[in-house]
Parts: structure tokens; C-alpha cells; sequence
């Protein structure tokens, strides 16, 4: 940054609003990625826990060791097997949401009423089917938050991963500061910041419509 | 409405027998009551009520039936077909399930909740919306209002009315009741008692009913079985039956030591025995009448109107010698009771009138009769309510 400069530059921001919206959407792509890909994983151990619940410690000591883990450290683990690749980056990403994820689902799942169960089961649910239309409908706010934090989090690892030559608006951060030119760093992050609100933002919506009933107030006529 | 080809049965009950049917937990095994050699014969369109204290077993017996819980020997038989044999899904999709809380689908609304069975049996749109307003009108719900609404819209009261449309959807022959009414205040449950009541004289279905409460055991059952810790049969028998002679220390105790009161609430004024009034008009010849009410042991004489109906008292010694009877000379007071008024509520009426007789009226007003503290008590040394119409049921002790 030299002297005099202004700390934002618009017309490098104009020259370079391709760029910008190229790394926007590498960063939503990344981080759509890796929580769909963890969510289908937490999905699939939720429901083994639904079923056995002695493996919710073992499945909560590993995907919590997981979640301890440094990205940084773990992306310097990965980097001599899978190189510098989306790989790389989507296995640190995917790893860091399943904790959460997988304790969003089955405190969800928890949540149901047990007399809701036993009346779907009295009345001749199939153990699926009470799953599917009675379960999950039911423990989707819970399910809902716990894609928020997965999501929001994912999405500042995600400019983590720019050290790997991934990252999407965070690498503009890296070279930013590497370059010291704030309005570049600037730029990745707020941008950043404004992907996790809206997709915070987003979720809400989904649960709302999703979930008319919660809406619904007693005492209305 | 009912259409034979989906395979619904028509409305009316089924019996239902349990044989020697037992369930045993392991020590460490944390199960809800253990039952010990149950055997009941519940015969087709009757409420038996499963009573006793919590641990004895009276849940899991009721979700013996549907499964739920499987017995670790003895078997169930509905219109005579072992149920172990059926396939568990569609045995309970063919019973009413009613349980406390209601257990309605918060994400679902009134009528999908009504409708949960027929979807599961696969009752085409038109159908299942045609049933739901039927079921809902049926248990006082107008469904224009109530279809669309979540159950956290609603009351407690109304919440149980849908559980119960919700469990006569696919019209079972045989329903079983948890506690149906266990979570409203006792106005509104004395009132959903008495729906079910009416209810249930057309519907005739044959109803498994828990309770801890012997007051609705009485009031709700045909026959009340009731249990005791270790999931042992204590007695099985009509209401009186178990009010009139409990089978043991353990029953008397649990029926509670006023039980002689609550046969009261069991009997009505028609089954007791009526004293013949000796009556009079105004008018009427006052020497007649004196010789009448002399040679009666009752010692009042009833006068009343043109049409029979009870203007009041005149006790005996002072009804004159001579002259005509007088509308000024009655004591106007006792209370003028229906035949289908019970004994508790009749004599709490005399007791609040200060007399010691009610007049017994038909619904014109006429006077029938007269009812005795007296007469009360002697139908209760007797064994009151004349029919005891339900055999069998073993008690195991």
C-alpha cells in the first residue's frame, strides 16, 4: 500500500468485478460442497444412531477429535496425499461440520414427542415411514440450526483454504495482505461476511417455510 | 360412508380374550409392568376398563394388543384370531389407538390428523377429506372451523376430541384408551366422559380403557378389571360387582372405603324400589283422605294438582277432621327427582332439602312415587343395580 493511497480503490474493484464474481462463486460452490457432502455422512450416522444408540460416544469422540483438529494442521496433513486440490480442501471442510451436524440430527430426532411416536407406531407407521413424514419433519428446526452454524462456519473455512490455492474470496485475502493492498483483503472479507449472512438468512427462510405450523398461534379462535 | 372393499369393518365391535397372557422383564431391563397370567374375556361392544395403581402392569396389558408389546407367553385373541399371527403394521392400522396427550402430529393439521389411518390404508383424497368431517361433526367439532387448524391452536378438550376422531377413522372394531382423558381439568374430562358415553351407545365398539382413577373406571366401564403391582388380576367384574363385594383386602382398599357412596353414583332412581304415595287433590273430601293416609304406613300425604303434579306435604295428624283439602295446607318443599337421576345425586338433594323423601316425577311432572333415605339404603344392602349381565374372567391370586 503505498502512501497516499485510498484504502479502497473502486476502479480496481471495477476492472476486477469478474474476478470477483468468479471467486464468489467458487466460494459458494466449495462450501455448498462440503456441507451437502457432510450432511448426507451426518445423515447416515444419525440414523445408525436412531437405530443403536451405543454408537453415538465412539461416532461424537471421532467426528469431536475431527472438529479439534487445526485446518491448518490438516490441510498440511492431507497435502502430501491428495496434493493441492479440491479434495484436499473438501475432506478439512467436510470433516469440521459433522459434528455439529450429526448432534443437530439426533438431538432433533431426540426432541420428538414420545407420545407423537408411540401414537405413529400404535396407529401402524412403518418404522420408515415414521421417519420420514412424522421424524424429520419435527426435528427440522433443530436439523435447520444446525446448518446454519455448519454452514456459516464452513463458509469462513473455506477462505482458510486459499493457502492451498483454494479459498475462493479468500483468495483475496492471501493476496492481499500478501501484496499489501487492502482494497483486495477488504473486499474478500466482507464479501465473505456477506455470504454467511445471507446464507444464514436464507436457512431461516427455509425453516419458516417449511415449518408452517410453528407458526400457527394458539388461541386463535 | 363405510366401503366394505377397502377393508374396513362395519361399525359394532369385536371380542377380545386374553389367555394366560404374561410378560416378564429381565431384572435389569427397566419395563413399564410386568402382567402375571392375565386371562379376560371381553365380550364384542363393551368397555372394560384396566385399573390400578401405577407398576400394575395395565398399560402394558392394553399395548399387548396392538403389539406395541409382545407377551412373553400366553396368547391374544381378537373375534377369536390369535394376533401373534398377524402382521403387526396392519393389526394396529385395524385399532383405534387413543393415548393420553393425545399424541396428535404437531406438524399436521385436525384433518390430517384425522386422516392418518385412512392415508396409511390408502383412502383416495375425496374419501379421506368425506371421513374427517363426518368424524369431526361426530365428536362435536365443526370441521369447516376446526379442519385446517394445528393442534397447538387448540384446547385441551378439544385436542382429545380429535384423538378420538382420529382413532374411529378407519372405523376399527376394537379401540384401546390410555388415559384419554387424563390431561384436562375434571370439568372438561367429566364432560368428554359423557360424550363418549352417548358416543359409544351407537357406535358399540369394544374398548380396552386404562385409567389409574376408579372413579372413571366406574363411571366408564361395563367391566372393570382391576390389577395390582406385579401385573396380577385382582378382580374382573361390573362396576357393582366391585363395588358390592370386593374380591380383596387389596381391591377394598383400592376402591376406596367410600364405595358404598360410589355404588350410589352406579344406581339410578328407576332401579330402587318406590314407595306408593297416598295422594289428594285440593278439593277432595279432607274425612277420605284422613282414613287413606291412617291406614298407610307412609305418614304424608301427597297433595297434587288436576295433572298429578306435587303441590306439597300434609302429615298425617293434621289433614282435619272434616271439610274439604286446601292448597294452603301443604308444606310446599322435596325435591322432585327424574327416574334416571342417580341415588348420589337424589339423596344429595334430600339431604340439601332437609327431608328425608324425594317425589319421583315422569316427564310431564306427575308424580310416580316416593323415594326414602330409607329405601336408598336398604338397595344398597341388597346389591342395587339389578343387572350384572357380564360372565367370566378368571382373578389370579
Amino acid at each position: 500500500m503505498r502512501e497516499g493511497d485510498p484504502l479502497i480503490r473502486w476502479d480496481w474493484l471495477a476492472d476486477h468485478i469478474d474476478d470477483i464474481w468468479m471467486l464468489a462463486l467458487e466460494h459458494i460452490w466449495l462450501t455448498a460442497l462440503a456441507v451437502s457432502i457432510g450432511f448426507a455422512i451426518a445423515f447416515c450416522l444419525s440414523l445408525v444412531i436412531a437405530r443403536e444408540r451405543r454408537a453415538y460416544p465412539p461416532i461424537t469422540a471421532v467426528t469431536g477429535v475431527l472438529y479439534t483438529i487445526p485446518s491448518l494442521a490438516l490441510f498440511a496433513i492431507l497435502v502430501p496425499f491428495t496434493g493441492l486440490s479440491v479434495l484436499t480442501a473438501e475432506i478439512a471442510l467436510v470433516s469440521y461440520t459433522l459434528l455439529i451436524l450429526v448432534r443437530n440430527i439426533v438431538a432433533g430426532l431426540d426432541g420428538v414427542p414420545s407420545e407423537v411416536r408411540e401414537a405413529a407406531d400404535g396407529m401402524g407407521y412403518t418404522p420408515w415411514r415414521r421417519l420420514w413424514s412424522v421424524e424429520l419433519p419435527l426435528a427440522l428446526p433443530v436439523i435447520i440450526a444446525g446448518l446454519r452454524i455448519a454452514t456459516v462456519t464452513t463458509i469462513g473455512l473455506v477462505t482458510v483454504s486459499a493457502l492451498i490455492g483454494q479459498g475462493g474470496l479468500g483468495r483475496f485475502i492471501e493476496d492481499g495482505l500478501q501484496r499489501f493492498f487492502p482494497t483486495m483483503y477488504i473486499t474478500g472479507a466482507v464479501l465473505s461476511v456477506i455470504l454467511a449472512v445471507v446464507a444464514d438468512g436464507l436457512f431461516v427462510a427455509l425453516l419458516r417455510i417449511a415449518t408452517p405450523w410453528s407458526r400457527a398461534r394458539a388461541g386463535s379462535g | 360412508m363405510s366401503d366394505p372393499s377397502a377393508g374396513t369393518s362395519p361399525a359394532g365391535g369385536a371380542p377380545v380374550r386374553f389367555e394366560h397372557v404374561t410378560k416378564r422383564y429381565e431384572v435389569r431391563e427397566k419395563g413399564p409392568g410386568a402382567v402375571n397370567d392375565l386371562t379376560l374375556d371381553i365380550p364384542a361392544g363393551k368397555i372394560c376398563v384396566l385399573v390400578g395403581p401405577s407398576g400394575c402392569g395395565k398399560t402394558t396389558s392394553l399395548k399387548m394388543v396392538n403389539r406395541l408389546i409382545e407377551p412373553t407367553s400366553g396368547r391374544i385373541l381378537i373375534d377369536g384370531h390369535d394376533i401373534s399371527r398377524q402382521d403387526p403394521i396392519a393389526l394396529r392400522r385395524g385399532i383405534g389407538y387413543v393415548i393420553q396427550q393425545t399424541g396428535l402430529f404437531p406438524h399436521q393439521n385436525v384433518g390430517d390428523n384425522v386422516a392418518v389411518v385412512p392415508r396409511l390404508l390408502g383412502w383416495d383424497v375425496k374419501r379421506r377429506r368425506e371421513r374427517t368431517d363426518e368424524l369431526l361433526t361426530l365428536v362435536g367439532l365443526d370441521p369447516a372451523r376446526y379442519r385446517n387448524r394445528y393442534p397447538s391452536q387448540l384446547s385441551g378438550g378439544e385436542r382429545q376430541r380429535v384423538g378420538v376422531a382420529r382413532a374411529l377413522a378407519a372405523d376399527p372394531p376394537v379401540m384401546l384408551m390410555d388415559e384419554p382423558f387424563g390431561a384436562v381439568d375434571p370439568i372438561v374430562r367429566e364432560r368428554l366422559q359423557n360424550e363418549f358415553l352417548r358416543l359409544q351407545e351407537q357406535l358399540a365398539k369394544t374398548i380396552l380403557f386404562v385409567t389409574h382413577d376408579i372413579d372413571e373406571a366406574i363411571k366408564m366401564g361395563d367391566l372393570v378389571a382391576v390389577m395390582e403391582r406385579g401385573g396380577v388380576l385382582a378382580q374382573f367384574g361390573s362396576p357393582d360387582d366391585i363395588l358390592a363385594s370386593p374380591a380383596s383386602d387389596f381391591v377394598a382398599r383400592f376402591v376406596g372405603a367410600d364405595r358404598g357412596l360410589k355404588r350410589l353414583s352406579l344406581t339410578r332412581v328407576r332401579e330402587v324400589q318406590l314407595i306408593r304415595a297416598v295422594t289428594a287433590r285440593p278439593g277432595d273430601s279432607a274425612a277420605e283422605a284422613r282414613g287413606r293416609i291412617q291406614a298407610d304406613p307412609f305418614p304424608y300425604l301427597l297433595l297434587v294438582d288436576e295433572s298429578d303434579r306435587p303441590i306439597g306435604w300434609l302429615d298425617q295428624d293434621e289433614v282435619p277432621a272434616t271439610g274439604r283439602l286446601d292448597e294452603q295446607m301443604a308444606i310446599p318443599m322435596s325435591p322432585l327427582l327424574d327416574r334416571r337421576t342417580t341415588l348420589k345425586d337424589a339423596l344429595s338433594m334430600m339431604l340439601e332439602a332437609d327431608v328425608q323423601a324425594g317425589i319421583v316425577v315422569d316427564r310431564a311432572g306427575r308424580a310416580q312415587g316416593i323415594l326414602t333415605v330409607e329405601a336408598i339404603a336398604t338397595a344398597l344392602r341388597n346389591g342395587g343395580a339389578p343387572e350384572h349381565p357380564l360372565p367370566s374372567g378368571t382373578a389370579h391370586a
